[in-house]
């Protein structure tokens, strides 16, 4: 009679299916796209495809033989496809500057002399094996881990080697540490007001209690662009915060609120502070309400009662909402993009620019993976917190 | 029991390694009203459950008016349920819900409103009919979830715990009501309880359930007077279990020593050898006060507690080790702790029932 | 204990007013007569709704909110509702807790990312600057929110109705539309809200999936503040804000009056 079991397992399975398939293909095939982006690197190789098996013999030291020189200039005669030369030009380009000029040079000549196959005597820069070197580990293969290693500020040698990029041609890294402080600083800033604003919600009740829990839910239901805005009136310089102070003769000058770090924090905390709060809130008011007066009655001062006993039981719901805080200030584009300033760009910011300014889609997918990826652990631990509290109870 | 309509065949039930019911045999008439009586786990629910076919056996057959009915899903088993809670549709009104079997059957919506009108009647609750059930008391909803599952005529009437969530009094007018109806209309109902006293009041035959396997089935009487096993003897009903070994058999009864060199006379049933290690059921309001007539069996012990009970008292008694509990009439003399007592029973009253 | 309370009562207000001055400060600046959205404000006005109605690329977006949201709302529905009813009862299996996992990440996945993937994918077959690249793309992060909200109701469904109901004689798929659904429909309610103002707020995957056709309210707002700043963002703030409003006290009375519907 195992088959009841099974129908119903097959019923299911069928109900959930269409959604299964709609994020199949357009959730996971889109960040499936993107990683593939990241060290996607075809061009080369399917620019060059004598040169690849031909340089594969080459000893790396010296000038590449006549025969790797032949191929090579029969696979620019090949390349019809202007789009595909450009590419293949940038490519090569990013690994050693002067490709450029050399290779506009070099397909120029080897179009109006369709028999030359001496590259040297077309440009002396083909007696350089840093030249002949490039276009190997291009060729080599169709992935590459260059974006990836760049979104974290590293490069390979020409030897192969992972280094470390030279000072300041790559700002990725600072990015990332910028994303990492700037998120930790709206965690610490949710938690500093969120945790007794918690406990204050969990130790009144009736309208008090409403109204406290109204004023988190409130700014959650309202649209982010409507919050961010009021921000924007809120910080600028002639806006309601500097008007006050200077009413109050507090300060004299505008204070530089907005379009600094100062702006993205206060305007990132009161958006995530609900997220904060909730979860605290929720293991607050599981919590026994007779332990503050057990503890008191066993003669705990008010403070100690509060240290020993209800901040231990609170750990749980301080951890779940500072990931679910950490997690979602990672990953935070619009209020950065319209509060920050340049300055304060966080990787969210870098990522659309790649993908919509500059059009590069590997370093876009290489430091949305990292993001990704950071995501998803802390999405884990998290998930695997509130799992040990469900078994728990 | 006439002819048998509802046949358990070996009908076993596993969830994983735990078998809940275990290869049950069972034959249940037409007409007849069965309780399935036992502790939570004992695997009646579940018996139940593959009855109206909300579960399948793992092995074994379940036949109903001869036709064999697993795999059939349960909207074509014809049966009324009624359920613990009582499974009221809240969104519908109680005509609704009462209507809705009709409904599914595409019975006529004339003949619905009749029939509707006619079950409510039956349940004195002709002036709910467009209330919701969350605005009825429990018993009303009781009544519409009774109403709701006899009105298609069902072959067969399942009742899980019907009763378990009234009080007291409400539950045993209900149990009347309920037994009067079976009785008017000629129901088949399977009626599972842990209650041994509506069991007792309600049913033709209960089956006595342990461990997924039916420990004593048969009229209540029989069940109560003579428990087949020592769980039958203490779940229904309270009862005095001593121990003994068999000095002598004949004449359709047994002497027993209960140690000391204390004999009682038993009555005994077949098979039992001098020599064996037996135990005795008599019920505490069988033993009476004071030493008995000439043949009775007379124990004499230390009063330990008395205990009021408001129509009687209940006397614990020390007999040399073995405690009998005693069902005393308030009438008879004060009894005190400490007092040494005689008490006395019948043969006739006293049954074996195997250690 | 005395100053323990005073605190208390401090910073709780404080907080309250921290979490509600900036949406009371921008209500306001709806209806101001100056170009400036700012204060002191120099006088009243309905300028700049009539701007929102008015201005073509307010007009439109409005519009198009309207149209992507509805389709965003039908597709999350369906699928979410449809996703719940597999996974209901499912506790105990791996495959569906997995599966459960599976459809409530979209929800955690940072937004810039999955846009890029978007683009790249979407591209690829003709979805950029369409409607139906749009709704789709708005399902995915929106559709965790209808099942959670029709899986909790399910949840709270006692079995044993269903079980009475197929006893009365009815068939699964008449168990499905007289019991369950009709149970569920809260539920299914609050989760196409949510789908709603999932859709409504969204800017950054319409940022790289959406073409200038289809750019949306919150897409609109969020170019206006970059780059031209004017009260017509209060003003539509102000709508966004009471929209939210009248939504919650919808929900809330659909939820009491689905609770204890006359009989039919």
């Amino acid at each position: 009679m195992r088959s009841e079991g099974r129908r119903r397992t097959f019923v299911s399975l069928a109900l959930v299916s269409p959604l299964a398939l709609f994020l199949l293909v357009f959730f996971a095939a889109p960040l499936y796209t993107m990683m593939a982006a990241a060290v996607s690197d075809p061009i080369a190789a399917r620019a060059l495809p004598q040169t690849a098996e031909a340089i594969r013999s080459w000893d790396g030291e010296t000038a590449p033989s006549a025969g790797v020189q032949a191929a090579f200039a029969g696979d620019i005669r090949n390349i019809d496809d202007d789009q595909l030369f450009g590419d293949l030009v940038r490519r090569l380009n990013s690994a050693k500057s002067g490709f450029r000029t050399l290779m506009s040079k070099t397909r120029s000549a080897l179009r109006d002399d369709p028999s030359t196959t001496d590259l040297v005597a077309i440009d002396a820069r083909w007696a350089d094996p840093a030249f002949w070197q490039a276009i190997r580990s291009a060729a080599a293969s169709t992935v590459t881990d260059r974006n990836l290693l760049a979104a974290v500020d590293l490069e390979r040698s020409p030897a192969g080697r992972i280094q470390a990029m030279p000072e300041g041609t790559s700002a990725n890294g600072t990015t990332l540490v910028r994303t990492f402080v700037v998120s930790l600083i709206v965690t610490a800033v949710c938690l500093v007001i969120g945790l007794p604003y918690a406990m204050i919600a969990a130790s009144v009740t009736g309208w008090r209690r409403q109204l406290l829990l109204a004023a988190v839910l409130l700014p959650l239901w309202t649209s982010l662009l409507v919050r961010t805005a009021a921000w924007f009136i809120l910080l600028q310089d002639n806006g309601l915060i500097n008007s006050a102070l200077m009413a109050l003769g507090l300060t004299s000058a505008p204070l530089p609120l907005i379009f600094n770090r100062v702006g993205v924090v206060i305007a990132m905390s009161h958006v995530l502070l609900p997220f904060m709060v909730l979860p605290i809130f929720s293991v607050l008011i599981g919590i026994p309400k007779n332990l503050m007066p057990a503890a008191a009655s066993l003669g705990a001062h008010p403070l100690r009662a509060f240290r020993e006993v209800l901040l231990p039981l609170s750990t749980r719901g301080v951890v779940s909402g500072s990931l679910l805080v950490f997690m979602s200030a990672l990953g935070y584009y619009i209020t950065p993009a319209l509060i920050g300033g340049a300055q304060d760009q966080m990787i969210s910011s870098v990522i659309a620019y790649y993908a919509t300014g500059a059009a590069n889609w590997g370093m876009a997918g290489a430091l949305g993976l990292v993001l990704l990826v950071a995501t998803i652990i802390l999405y884990t631990v998290y998930l695997r917190l509130s799992t040990d509290e469900r078994v728990r109870q | 029991m006439n002819e048998s309509f509802i046949r358990f065949d070996k009908v076993s039930k596993a969830f994983g390694t735990l078998t809940v019911v275990d290869g049950l045999d069972l034959d249940i008439g037409k007409g007849e009203f069965v309780s399935m009586l036992g502790p939570s786990g004992s695997g009646k629910t579940t018996i139940l459950m593959m009855l109206a076919g909300f579960e399948n056996p793992t092995s074994g057959t379940i036949r109903v008016g001869g036709r064999q009915v697993d795999g059939l899903p349960p909207h074509r088993r014809n049966m009324g349920v009624v359920f613990q809670n009582y499974a009221l549709f809240p969104h519908m009104s109680v005509a609704e819900n009462i209507g809705f079997p009709l409904k599914m059957r595409r019975v006529s919506r004339a003949e619905t409103g009749e029939r509707v009108k006619r079950a409510l009647d039956m349940v004195q609750l002709g002036h709910l009919a467009e209330r919701r059930p969350a605005q009825l008391s429990g018993g009303q909803q009781q009544r519409v979830a009774l109403a709701r599952a006899l009105v298609f005529e069902p072959e067969v009437v399942l009742m899980d715990e019907p009763l378990g969530a009234l009080d007291k009094k409400l539950r045993e007018q209900m149990q009347l009501d309920i037994r009067e109806l079976h009785r008017r209309l000629g129901l088949t109902i399977v009626f599972v309880t842990h209650d041994q006293t509506e069991a007792l009041t309600m049913s033709d035959r209960i089956a006595v359930f342990n461990h997924g396997k039916i420990e004593q089935i048969g009229e209540p009487a029989a069940i109560y007077d003579r428990p087949a096993t020592r769980f039958v003897a203490e779940f229904i009903g309270e009862t005095n279990f001593l121990t003994g070994t068999v000095t002598g058999v004949g004449g359709g009864h047994a002497t027993v020593d209960i140690g000391n060199g204390r004999s009682v006379a038993v009555l005994a049933g077949q098979g039992l050898a001098a020599g064996a290690t037996v135990g005795l059921s008599v019920r505490p309001e069988r033993v009476r006060i004071g030493a008995g007539p000439a043949r009775s069996n007379t124990v004499s012990g230390t009063v330990e507690d008395v205990v009021y009970h408001g129509d009687h008292l209940q006397v614990v008694l020390d007999a040399d080790g073995q405690t009998l509990l005693v069902k005393a009439d308030r009438a008879g003399s004060p009894v005190a702790i400490g007092d040494r007592l005689d008490v006395s029973f019948a043969p006739d009253e006293c049954w074996v029932v195997g250690s | 204990m005395k100053a323990l309370q005073l605190s208390k009562v401090v910073f709780g207000a404080a907080a309250v007013f921290f979490l509600l001055a900036p949406l009371a400060a921008i209500l306001p600046l709806a209806f101001t007569d100056s170009v400036f959205l700012n204060y002191p404000m120099p006088g009243y006005s309905t300028r700049w709704f009539s701007e929102l109605v008015s201005a073509e690329v307010w007009r439109r977006s409005i519009v198009n909110s309207l149209i992507i949201g509805s389709g965003t709302t039908l597709l999350a529905t369906a699928l979410g509702t449809l996703g719940a009813l597999g996974l209901r009862g499912r506790t105990s299996s791996y495959l569906f807790a997995f599966v459960r996992t599976a459809f409530l990440i979209p929800m955690v996945v940072p937004a810039v990312v999955l846009g890029v993937g978007m683009q790249l994918m979407f591209a690829r077959y003709n979805l950029t600057n369409t409607y139906l690249g749009v709704i789709i793309a708005h399902t995915v992060i929106a559709v965790p929110f209808v099942v959670i909200n029709v899986l909790a109701v399910l949840q709270s469904i006692d079995p044993r109705l269903e079980q009475a109901a197929a006893s009365l004689g009815a068939a699964p798929h008449t168990v499905l539309a007289r019991v369950t659904l009709p149970l569920a429909l809260p539920g299914i309610v609050s989760g196409a809200v949510f789908a709603f103002a999932t859709s409504l707020d969204e800017v950054v995957l319409t940022l790289f999936v959406a073409g200038p056709n289809q750019r949306t309210l919150a897409r609109q707002m969020f170019s206006s503040i970059r780059e031209n700043i004017s009260p017509a963002i209060a003003a539509a703030a102000f709508v966004f804000i009471v929209g939210t409003i009248l939504i919650a006290l919808a929900l809330n009375l659909s939820r009491k009056s689905l609770g204890r519907r006359p009989a039919a």
